[in-house]
């Protein structure tokens, strides 16, 4: 057999929430271009650990391969990030592959991230435009909010920056930077405008904007580049100007 | 919560009074309490007529405990509550902003002790009259000159932290070009108080009063 160039891959494994967790080491063939979800991939077709041990393909969440749709976050030689864009040849070897920390675990590398769309449920996270007549056409939105808002819009909600918040953990319910920084984005639309203070107030409960300690890990963590410290900091203006000037001036 | 309920969380409350007592009056008494100090570089009667115009405040007790004993308290006590609520990954993620996170926590904590021991000794056991000779036989204690140096620098550096912190949370620097104008503000901010601090500690230490020559005797 040839001389391959090998891939070791350490994958930490859990069949269910409740079961304990387990490390197992694979070697996979190289190939130009591998990501980690390549790397899930082989070892499905061919799940034999690096001892030779018959195991069971991965569990773990993957669609589009591109970071727009979210859904591979996880934590890649310690760090969270997206799977799709972790590129083998740029990872210290063995890579080591762990579930996110923050959200309830389903099996393996799948995640329960139901959290965050609960979170945006709660602050309404989108423009109302539905009614039982014709709303008629909209105001326009300026070349300027255009261009603010577009950053925030790409958001994928996959969660990394709430893993690397030290904020976010099971003492408190912090929303997390994604969150806030729709927020800001369906506030600072027109139409969406006309629910600013809801959205607003729902974030100024528990494990809303105010529970940000500034640690700004979020905008390193950020696959997207989203601006989330500023809107978190735009957000919390907002809010406060809601909440302490509100009854005081309309 | 839901969101029609038309008054902010407690929570929300507690956490913006929290961040603003530390600017104000907490930040503002620390830089009162250096300002008065720094008499000390110009000569102990200089010092000695500071520290009695203060003693001799209108309101005193109103003033000590509503101004500074209480909103130090609240903003302690429920820093310590916020630690506690907060799990740092600093290891995993060592950027600036995150160990700043973690020492802003370790310097309050010190900044704390530090501050209640200073009152002990410098006010109680003073009952509130200290002069230039008590605070200078303090600070022959190696002990004590230690603690204060410690205490001077935790202070200082929670203090400049906590403007860029306070700028950011309230949004009143929110673009990452204003967030980091405001880094570098608490940075001369945390420095500053730092060496007018130690400059006072040195003053008592080495009876060292440049400023001599302005004394002009009542």
């Amino acid at each position: 057999m040839a001389e391959t160039k090998r891939v070791i891959v350490k994958v930490k494994r859990q069949a269910a929430p409740k079961e304990p967790s387990r490390w197992e080491e694979f070697s996979l063939n190289w190939r130009p271009s591998m990501n980690v979800i390549i790397c899930l991939r082989d070892i499905a077709e061919n799940p034999v650990t690096r001892d030779g041990k018959k195991t069971t393909p991965i569990t773990y969440d993957s669609n589009c391969l591109e970071e727009i749709c979210g859904s591979c976050a996880m934590l890649i030689n310690g760090k969270a990030r997206m799977a799709c864009s972790a590129l083998v040849d740029q990872l210290d070897q063995p890579i080591r592959i762990e579930p996110l920390t923050k959200f309830p675990l389903v099996r393996d590398l799948a995640v329960d991230r139901q959290f965050m769309f609960e979170s945006l449920k709660r602050v309404k996270a989108w423009i109302p435009i539905d009614g039982t007549y014709h709303l008629g056409e909209g105001p326009r939105v300026s070349p300027e909010v255009q261009e603010k808002g577009y950053p925030l819009s790409n958001c994928i909600t996959c969660g990394n920056c709430l893993e690397v918040c030290p904020q976010v953990n099971e003492h408190n319910q912090f929303v997390g930077a994604a969150i806030i920084s729709q927020v800001r984005l369906f506030n600072m639309h027109p139409t969406g405008a006309m629910n600013k203070s809801e959205r607003l107030q729902a974030l100024m409960g528990p494990g809303g904007v105010q529970e940000c300690a500034n640690a700004q890990n979020c905008v390193h963590a950020c696959p997207k580049g989203i601006p989330l410290t500023e809107s978190i900091a735009e957000v919390n203006r907002d809010a406060w100007k809601q909440a302490l000037l509100g009854w005081l001036l309309g | 919560m839901s969101a029609t309920a038309s008054q902010p969380d407690a929570s929300y409350l507690l956490r913006k009074l929290h961040s603003f007592t530390g600017v104000l009056p907490v930040g503002a008494f620390l830089a009162e309490h250096f300002w008065s100090n720094s008499a000390a570089l110009v000569n102990a009667a200089k010092y000695d007529e500071v520290s009695r115009d203060l003693q001799t405040i209108p309101f005193r007790p109103l003033v000590e405990w509503g101004v500074i004993f209480l909103p130090m308290l609240f903003h302690a006590v429920y820093g310590v509550y916020i630690w506690v609520r907060g799990k740092s990954n600093v290891s995993a993620y060592p950027w600036v902003g995150n160990w700043l996170y973690v020492a802003q926590r370790y310097t309050g904590l010190i900044a704390f002790a530090y501050i209640g021991w200073h009152l002990y000794t410098e006010r109680w056991l003073t009952h509130g009259h200290s002069t230039y000779a008590t605070v200078e036989t303090d600070l022959r204690n190696p002990w004590y000159l230690t603690f204060f140096v410690v205490g001077i620098l935790a202070s200082s550096f929670h203090l400049g932290v906590g403007i860029w912190n306070f700028l950011c949370k309230w949004g009143l620097a929110a673009t990452a070009k204003a967030q980091q104008a405001a880094g570098r503000l608490g940075v001369v901010i945390g420095v500053a108080f730092s060496v007018v601090g130690i400059l006072i500690v040195l003053s008592f230490r080495l009876n060292w009063h440049p400023f001599s020559s302005y004394y002009l005797p009542k």
